[in-house]
């Protein structure tokens, strides 16, 4: 069983340690990703806002690459571990199913690319991948090295369920939650698991993008929350959103009264080692922090009955 | 009547038509030139007179119709306009007043079928000509035809008893008519009757509502059927036939007083209550709310409850749990009591189905319900009171029990305390059966039998211990008029192998006797070894345990292995062994028991069966020569045979060889005359218990072969009951014996729960075993009071009521009869009023608002509640934590006007917030935020409710709130709940922190609201109120004739709306009663006999039942007040016998080629 592979650029640049965590887990379950080959941005940036059909014929680029190399018929998967990517390939992929004047020229394009886009190639997010193909079943069967009780705050960011809600609930979202359980690790209730964190009105950076003061601030408070509910760790499925709460918390230190110090990884890297695979192939080193704390014993692997 | 045969004056003349073309103001006139068309219709053959004017439907429009008529210019008329639905009846009337007959006069619709519809001018011109041309020549093809009048019965049904039912039925009863005012709740009142204050006067809901809900129970001409719903409704207009079905509230309501005392003594109050919409509990015997009307309360029993449902000795589980909840042991105690007198016996030695079957042990483990039982015994022997059940005076008739086991002793109790006077015979010197005989005292201690046997002879029944009763007819001639035969199965089955007639071999029922009577030889030095599990016999009976089997099997044979094992050790045995030969898992021994016995020093072999008892040569035993099973196929009872191994033989080495294979009857000596089976139990009906001589009834062991103790109890009960009936003369009805409600379903139960009840610490003291045990003391520890308790108050309440018999023994109106059934009525109404009402939106449907997740967001109909004072908090405006809020959030509009749930508008919410708003802020001072998208108060005095409110210092923020959040961004809003919204007025985003939020949800129609639209054959609107004729002419009527709506189940409105739609309702069927008679569409199918063949096609489409066959002549007839005019028979009938009056053939035909005409 595998999959076709879109990583995104994030994934190769700043996000690389999501690539690798993601690697290694599907490579853990048995299932391959097969990387999608001569694959483009996916146009999830400022672009469409400059020409919505050009911004479409790029991203399409990639779903009709995708076709291409699994001839049908049958859909073609196509795992996007970036929310951003996954959201900016649906999105891609309703603009086309829509018909009219904009697929008819995108159409054009890709036929003058020798492609052609039929419809069957399907975004899905690994997080989809993994509670609803894979099952929890097997990844609790598969969580060797529990996650010993761990308290996790699941952030899905802004992107995954909205305004997609294609595998889980728009508002209260639980895919990343049941999970993580099913690696034995203790999810939080957070309500603000789906509230924004400024990134998209700051892409690179607070001092960079527009307004800083509420960008900062509305990371910040996201943070603050998690550890006021007794979270030891934040999972996030986005290279941004990662980046957004782990890389400036020394300047919310400044900032605001309370300072924060707590871990933001992916939810992949943590699965990862439930899985018991080692911090290296996690790509655990390139995290700015890193602090687990001791597991507290309690029973993993099993998952909520239903 | 109608058809080819009336009058036909007019139709003889030649037909000329008057056209009439209405301008309709600009309606037609604006697309349609209706100059043109008036003068295209003079220019139509058979046309007379062609005019055009400006409202055709006037009162000058229609004089002009008339003046033709009267002139002799026109016999028929054509009004080209609106449409029939429309004015239809306006231009018969029209005509009629002409002089003619009204279906003379037919409509083409050139507004709504042409002006309203077609996009060009010329177009619509030409269409309309073309539909006047067709109706020209339809109506030259007219018929008179009678008017049908279908007669009213004056009876009118309200359905649903709220505000709005109820005030429809006064009117209607002042006005003399009798009204049957249907309520599915326990009794009148609807919502208002849930309110504190209505707004805007504040005036209190329940002091404006209660005096007319007392009307309406006292009013003579109101029958009040509370309790009850709609089932099916048939039939038409002024002739309806309702069933209605009267739930069983097993209290009668004629019989009751309403003096409560019930309700004060039920003993469970921990019901979760509707009417406080959870807030707070109830009893289950219950009344909504203390001013109820009717003032009979309901018993809420949701079915059997699991435990008293399993018990084969009849036993109200449940009740008696129930009690000791309530620290009533005495009448715990006399509950069980009732049953039987065992009630010491078997709170040690039953098997517990109940327990089994309890919903706990699903979860951390059942009630400890044996436990209690014992409990509930100790208290009372300890106290040494007598038992407070009486027996009748002496009726002169005696019965015989022969055997003093469980069932005969409970079988005397029965007939004693019916005033029979009881003897019993009993072969053995002590009496008890097995329970004195059989069970080691470390499980039942003899005192507690004895004493338990003591509630029987205080009755005044004689025992005759080691009489062997041996003629049946023998008795008979003594006097006695019935005989009981409980002998049980005291015969044990033989070990069937060589060497069994050695000495120290005996039965386990044998060894058990002796070692209970004091005359077993000690055992010390002995080594024993105990041979048991089941003979064929026992394997082929077996079935699984489960409730609702007729028969409850606990393998006593097993309990007697593990019984004598544990007896040997006590007496004095070195080394027990027990052999079995199959294996642990298919040894059906309670695992208690062999777990007990194992700790107590017992071996067991398992897959091990005898061969031979090995002798020592002078007639004694020494060993028992064993061969090793395999487990091979299952057999009958499901269980893997054991096939021996060859060659593997082997001694153990013994003294006492206890074979506890199998029991069974005894009957030889006592058959005659009686039907036996080949095992020696007698043949009795099942149900009556009646063998085939009819004073000779037998129970037991002695019938089903050996089973347990509480089954014994349950058919002795069963046949006192019979003997009862037999002696008295009355027939023998298995049915009448212990009718129970079918059992609760688990599943169920566990849904209603509170999460809060859910697992919880299961702390029942456990047996302490010591190896090799020297004495018979009794081991299991009794519970000690707060223990019970505990055990008891984790009951779940699986059937509601738990039948303690409490709320019978204190009705002094004797009023209770839990043996109630749902009753049906029909009713005969003319007319039906619907005012079912509304139910509030579901608050968890927005999970932003955080209903359901934070304790302290509360509902609008939630605090009404709290407010009220006979509410769960008696008024009080309080937190989940019993403090009052500082701080109040009030969000409008949940539910309505918006997209993703209600799009209306659900108009009383700003009203009912402001009051809310007022109210909180009088009760507890809190500052108040109101959030809303517009104030609506449009009422009398609404507007002016506002401005008090306003200047009370309630906050009020136009904006619409978007979450209510726990987060506390800020040091204030820790501990808060916080609502943002965006103030639109002030152009600011606000964060309001508060201690409580209240829901202004919507009102919505109710969940079955389309169901009850079909039984009625009304429909409901896209939003799911019920639909109204017309939304400003009719708006209380719909278009099934007869029905009438009234209130919020129409759409959303107030109680002065509400009591002004149910008066109109109540004016509109009054004007169909004091007509006697509606008049109905003559278009009813008729039947030309000539051309009808009878082939029948016809009779299985009428979905009225209005055609029938005449079997003589072998046509069909059509019942014209039947007759709906659906047309479908017309259409079906190949010969055209079946015509359809207004649409005749010829009719349609000619309406055809007028429209056809260019063709």
């Amino acid at each position: 069983m595998s999959y076709t592979y879109y990583p995104g650029c994030s994934a190769k640049g700043t996000g690389r340690s999501y690539e690798e965590s993601l690697r290694a887990v599907f490579g853990a379950l048995g299932t391959g990703l097969d990387e999608l080959e001569d694959w483009n941005c996916c146009g999830a940036s400022g672009y469409p806002a400059v020409d919505a059909a050009k911004a479409v014929a790029l991203s399409a680029r990639n779903l009709a690459l995708a076709e291409g190399a699994r001839p049908g018929p049958g859909p073609v998967d196509v795992i996007a571990p970036c929310a951003g990517c996954y959201r900016a390939l649906l999105k891609t992929e309703r603009a086309l199913a829509d018909g009219g004047a904009v697929a008819a020229r995108v159409g054009g394009a890709l036929g003058a690319a020798g492609l052609r886009y039929e419809g069957r190639a399907r975004a899905r997010h690994p997080l989809d991948v993994l509670v609803n193909d894979i099952g929890l079943d097997r990844i609790a069967e598969a969580a060797v090295r529990p996650l010993g009780g761990l308290r996790v705050a699941c952030y899905y960011g802004c992107l995954l369920v909205r305004p997609y809600a294609t595998f889980d609930d728009r508002r209260a979202p639980t895919s990343m939650e049941r999970l993580l359980e099913a690696a034995g690790a203790e999810p939080i209730d957070w309500p603000l698991r789906t509230r924004c964190c400024g990134g998209s009105c700051y892409c690179g950076g607070p001092l960079i993008g527009a307004l800083p003061e509420a960008t900062l601030r509305l990371s910040y408070r996201l943070l603050k929350d998690a550890k006021r509910r007794g979270a030891d760790a934040i999972a996030t499925v986005c290279p941004l959103c990662q980046f957004n709460l782990e890389a400036f918390q020394g300047q919310m230190a400044r900032r605001f009264d309370e300072p924060v110090d707590l871990t933001v990884g992916f939810f992949t890297q943590l699965l990862g080692t439930a899985l018991g695979l080692n911090e290296r192939a996690l790509g655990v080193h390139r995290m700015l922090r890193w602090q687990l704390p001791e597991p507290t014993g309690a029973e993993g692997g099993a998952h909520v009955r239903a | 009547m109608s058809g080819p045969d009336a009058d036909r004056s007019q139709a003889a003349l030649p037909a000329k038509v008057g056209v009439y073309v209405c301008h309709c103001g600009h309606n037609i006139a604006a697309k349609v030139d209706v100059e043109r068309v008036a003068a295209f219709a003079a220019s139509l053959p058979g046309v007379a007179v062609a005019r055009d004017y400006k409202f055709m439907c006037s009162d000058p429009g229609q004089e002009l119709i008339q003046r033709d008529i009267r002139d002799g210019l026109v016999n028929r008329v054509v009004v080209a306009s609106c449409s029939p639905l429309m004015h239809g009846a306006t231009f018969r009337r029209a005509t009629e007043a002409g002089g003619i007959s009204p279906f003379y006069s037919q409509m083409a619709s050139i507004r709504e079928h042409v002006s309203w519809v077609t996009a060009d001018g010329g177009d619509a011109t030409e269409k309309a000509s073309t539909l006047i041309a067709g109706a020209v020549r339809r109506v030259a093809a007219h018929e008179q035809l009678d008017r049908r009048r279908a007669p009213v019965h004056p009876d009118v049904l309200v359905v649903g008893g709220g505000i709005g039912g109820i005030h429809a039925a006064l009117t209607l009863a002042d006005a003399g008519k009798h009204v049957y005012l249907v309520e599915r709740e326990p009794c009148i009142g609807g919502q208002m009757a849930k309110f504190d204050k209505t707004f805007p006067t504040l005036d209190c809901a329940a002091c404006i509502l209660t005096p007319k809900m007392v009307q309406v129970g006292q009013h003579p001409n109101i029958d009040l059927l509370s309790f009850s719903e709609v089932e099916e409704v048939s039939g038409y207009v002024g002739s309806f036939k309702v069933k209605v079905r009267r739930k069983a509230r097993y209290i009668n309501e004629d019989a009751c007083t309403g003096c409560n005392l019930c309700v004060e003594n039920c003993t469970w109050d921990g019901i979760l209550s509707e009417f406080d919409h959870g807030l707070g509990t109830r009893p289950v015997a219950y009344k909504p709310f203390p001013q109820a009307v009717p003032a009979c309360p309901v018993i809420d029993r949701a079915g059997t409850s699991r435990c008293t449902f399993s018990c084969p000795a009849g036993i109200k589980a449940h009740g008696y749990v129930s009690l000791v909840r309530k620290g009533e042991y005495e009448k715990a105690f006399n509950l069980v009591l009732d049953a039987t007198p065992l009630v010491g016996s078997l709170g040690r030695a039953c098997y517990a189905q109940c327990e089994t079957e309890c919903t706990r042990a699903s979860l951390e483990g059942p009630l400890p319900i044996r436990r209690l039982k014992r409990f509930i015994a100790d208290a009372h022997y300890e106290r040494g009171a007598a038992a407070a059940i009486e027996a009748a005076p002496p009726n002169g008739k005696q019965v015989a029990v022969v055997g003093s086991g469980p069932g005969g002793l409970t079988a005397a109790w029965q007939l004693a305390r019916k005033g029979y006077r009881v003897k019993i015979f009993e072969a053995a010197p002590e009496p008890g059966g097995m329970l004195r005989l059989a069970i080691p005292g470390y499980r039942l201690p003899v005192s507690v039998v004895e004493r338990d046997i003591e509630n029987v002879t205080a009755l005044g029944v004689e025992i005759a211990t080691s009489t062997r009763v041996g003629n049946l007819e023998e008795l008979r001639r003594e006097g006695y008029d019935a005989i009981l035969v409980a002998t049980g199965a005291p015969v044990s089955t033989s070990l069937g192998v060589p060497g069994e007639d050695l000495d120290g071999v005996v039965s386990g029922l044998e060894f058990l006797e002796a070692a209970k009577l004091g005359e077993a030889a000690g055992l010390k030095g002995k080594r024993a070894v105990i041979v048991g599990g089941g003979n064929v016999a026992m394997d082929a009976a077996r079935t699984a345990r489960r409730i609702g089997a007729p028969e409850e099997l606990s393998e006593p044979e097993e309990i007697m292995v593990t019984d004598a094992a544990r007896t040997a050790w006590r007496l004095g045995a070195p080394e027990v062994i027990v052999v079995y030969r199959r294996g642990r898992g298919e040894m059906p021994a309670y695992p208690e028991e062999v777990d007990a016995a194992e700790q107590e020093g017992t071996r067991f072999s398992f897959q091990v069966a005898p061969v031979e008892v090995v002798g020592d040569g002078h007639g004694r035993a020494t060993g028992l020569r064993c061969v090793r099973t395999e487990l091979g196929a299952p057999d009958a009872s499901g269980r893997r045979r054991p096939e021996p191994v060859p060659g593997s033989e082997f001694v153990i080495a013994c003294e006492m060889v206890i074979a506890a294979i199998g029991l069974r009857p005894e009957a030889a000596t006592l058959a005659a005359g009686l039907l036996t089976a080949a095992n020696g139990t007698i043949q009795a009906d099942p149900g009556t218990l009646q063998t085939d001589v009819p004073y000779v009834f037998a129970a037991g062991d002695v019938v089903s072969g050996a089973l347990d103790i509480a089954h014994a109890v349950g058919r002795g009960q069963r046949a006192a009951f019979m003997i009862d009936r037999w002696l008295q003369g009355e027939q023998l009805d298995p049915a009448s014996f212990d009718a129970k409600l079918p059992v609760v379903d688990q599943a169920d139960v566990l849904a209603k729960q509170h999460p809060a009840r859910g697992h919880l610490d299961p702390r029942a003291p456990a047996i302490r075993f010591a190896a090799a045990p020297a004495d018979f003391a009794e081991l299991e520890p009794p519970l000690t009071e707060a223990e019970a308790r505990y055990g008891a108050e984790r009951c779940l309440d699986c059937g509601g009521c738990s039948e303690c018999g409490q709320c019978i023994a204190v009705c002094e109106a004797d009023a209770i009869d839990l043996a109630m059934c749902d009753t049906e009525v029909e009713l005969d109404v003319g007319a039906i009023i619907v005012a079912t009402g509304f139910k509030p939106f579901d608050a968890r449907r927005i999970p932003e608002y955080g209903y359901g997740r934070y304790p302290n967001v509360y509902t609008a109909p939630e605090v009404e509640r709290l407010l009220n004072a006979s509410g769960p908090t008696q008024g009080e405006i309080v937190l989940r934590g019993g403090e009052h809020p500082r701080t109040v959030g009030i969000i409008h509009c949940v539910g309505s006007r918006d997209a993703r749930y209600n799009a209306y508008c659900s108009r009383v919410c700003c009203m009912y917030s402001l009051k809310l708003a007022h109210l909180i802020k009088e009760r507890t001072g809190a500052e108040v935020y109101s959030f809303y998208i517009d104030m609506r108060t449009p009422g009398k005095g609404y507007e002016e409710f506002y401005g008090k409110v306003m200047k009370e210092g309630v906050h009020l923020i136009r904006g619409r709130v978007v979450e209510v959040s726990d987060e506390a961004e800020w040091p204030g809003a820790e501990g808060k709940l916080v609502l943002r919204a965006e103030d639109t007025l002030a152009g600011v985003v606000r964060q309001v922190p508060v201690d409580m939020v209240v829901l202004a949800v919507a009102l919505e129609p109710q969940a079955d609201a389309e169901h009850v639209g079909r039984l009625l054959n009304i429909s409901c609107g896209s939003e799911g109120f019920f639909t109204e004729r017309h939304p400003k002419l009719a708006p209380v009527s719909t278009f099934t004739d007869g029905v009438f709506l009234a209130g919020a189940c129409q759409g959303p409105k107030d109680i002065p709306d509400t009591v002004a739609q149910a008066g109109a309702a109540a004016a509109e069927a009054l004007v169909m009663i004091d007509r006697g008679s509606v008049e109905l569409e003559p278009s009813t199918a008729f039947v030309d006999a000539a051309k009808c063949s009878g082939c029948r096609i016809c009779l299985g489409l009428c979905p009225f039942g209005a055609l029938s066959l005449d079997a003589e002549a072998n046509v069909v007839v059509a019942n014209e007040v039947l007759c709906k005019g659906c047309g479908v028979c017309v259409a079906a009938c190949p010969s055209g016998a079946l015509q359809q009056h207004l649409f005749t053939d010829e009719q349609i035909l000619a309406e055809l080629e007028g429209v056809l005409k260019d063709v």
